[in-house]
């Protein structure tokens, strides 16, 4: 009989899950901590010139650092600000960064890529290299350098799994922090214009309770958002 | 239940399903085992844009030895001393040269020999490239969050008549981010494609001014003082 009251107990919570028994705590707690999971995120702008474009006929591009030998700006996190970039209100054309460094192979290699605006004067001197800048209607250089990087990790959570299912308990906790910064090249002027940096940092929570529930703050994607949009307003001019 | 069962000897019990998939899982675990044991091999693929950079005026003959078409990395492993991965790189070697050299010089002919070249008359230089070291950097091993390939390799060009022009020493270094469920392969394939871009834009921009051939150029007229 022992064993009969103990199997019974152990199939309730395996189906914590059923509409009609799941408590209201495991909705009460999740909610609170995504509460908690909120990401602040900081933009700094830094102007040297006035911008402006002609969305007709005039594009952007937007290119990861990648000579860092710790780190490399990540292709996704490239591609997220173009998206933000070009969408929306004041929309900028972007030109897609592997297609731009395929078609201008191989002077934005990482070992090639001008890194001042010193070396564009020597690249536009080169008829091949100004020529194809001239087909794709480049007005903005804008170089993206940075990372998300995690810390404070703690807690823990152990899953097991036997004949009649399984689950896992516990805690987990973490801290993501993700700094970039834009930096935009006139092409024209051969100069730098101004730069952009986020710093987005957040807490993400991972309770497990027969299935673990992770509430993660968005802290690349806010970056993401903010560096974009901020990036639109400055090339804009408004 | 049926897991005490087993545990405690009355195999006897187990209806005929169970047994079935016990030698299921038998067999599942043998394969494992076995896949587990042998070295894993990765094939480098991928495709390489033309060089933006203006030809030069040459016929350049290009021959690709047996070693450097089949080139093969063997990666060990640490605590076994088996093979761990073997990278086979000749074939995107190949993609790359033929990509790049085309884009550098007006002509490029492949030769099938440099004992009895056809046609050398028409050639101005033989460009015989090889690849000297391959290193391979995984996050396992590194502890970094990359995958890196090295490789440093020894170019060599020759006049028609076998005359030397240059010998020099060129290093590729390519690097990927480790990604969440990345596969080994795909990590090793996208250093391995940066390693071999970044070789392209080094040989692309940097041939004209290796001092040999600056000077080779020169005598030829190709290149102004």
């Amino acid at each position: 009989m022992g064993k009969t009251i103990s199997r019974d107990s152990k199939m309730k919570q395996l189906t914590l899950f059923n509409p009609g028994t799941f408590p209201v705590t495991a909705f009460v707690l999740p909610f609170l901590l995504f509460l908690c999971s909120c990401t602040t995120t900081e933009i700094d702008e830094f102007r040297q010139s006035s911008t402006s474009i002609n969305n007709a006929d005039e594009t952007i591009v937007i290119l990861g650092r990648r000579q860092n030998n710790n780190y490399e700006t990540e292709q996704s996190f490239v591609g997220c600000v173009a998206d933000v970039v070009s969408r929306g209100d004041n929309s900028i054309t972007v030109v897609d960064e592997q297609e731009f460094l395929d078609a201008m192979f191989p002077f934005f290699e990482p070992r090639t890529a001008p890194m001042r605006t010193g070396h564009l004067e020597q690249l536009m001197s080169m008829d091949v290299a100004a020529e194809r800048l001239d087909e794709f209607g480049i007005e903005y250089i804008v170089w993206l350098d940075g990372i998300t990087e995690r810390s404070e990790q703690s807690g823990s959570i152990s899953c097991t799994i036997g004949p009649g299912g399984g689950g896992c308990f516990g805690f987990g906790t973490w801290q993501d922090d993700s700094n970039f910064e834009a930096e935009i090249w006139h092409l024209d002027s051969q100069s730098s214009v101004g730069s952009i940096s986020t710093d987005a940092n957040g807490q993400s929570y991972m309770p497990a309770v027969v299935i673990p529930i992770p509430l993660i703050a968005r802290v690349e994607a806010n970056a993401c958002n903010g560096l974009g949009n901020q990036l639109k307003q400055f090339i804009n001019g408004t | 239940m049926k897991m005490i069962q087993l545990i405690t000897g009355k195999v006897s019990q187990i209806p005929k399903v169970g047994k079935l998939t016990a030698i299921k899982y038998s067999l599942a675990s043998i394969i494992v085992l076995l896949t587990a044991c042998s070295a894993a091999t990765i094939n480098i693929e991928g495709t390489f844009p033309a060089p933006l950079v203006q030809k030069l005026p040459l016929t350049v003959g290009v021959y690709y030895d047996e070693a450097f078409i089949n080139h093969s990395f063997i990666e060990i492993n640490d605590n076994t001393g088996d093979d761990q991965y073997i990278i086979n790189s000749g074939a995107s070697q190949l993609e790359l040269f033929n990509t790049m050299l085309p884009a550098v010089f007006e002509q490029v002919v492949q030769l099938d020999s440099l004992e009895s070249p056809s046609g050398m008359s028409d050639i101005d230089a033989v460009f015989v490239p090889a690849i000297e070291e391959f290193q391979v950097g995984l996050p396992q091993k590194t502890r970094l969050n990359v995958y890196e390939i090295w490789v440093k390799y020894n170019m060599r060009l020759a006049q028609s008549n076998g005359d030397y022009i240059a010998d020099w020493v060129m290093t590729a270094y390519g690097k990927s981010p480790e990604e969440t469920f990345q596969s080994v392969d795909a990590g090793v394939n996208d250093a391995a494609n940066v390693a071999l871009r970044d070789l392209a834009a080094s040989f692309t921009l940097g041939f004209s001014n290796i001092p040999e051939i600056n000077e080779w150029l020169r005598s030829q007229n190709i290149m102004q003082e």
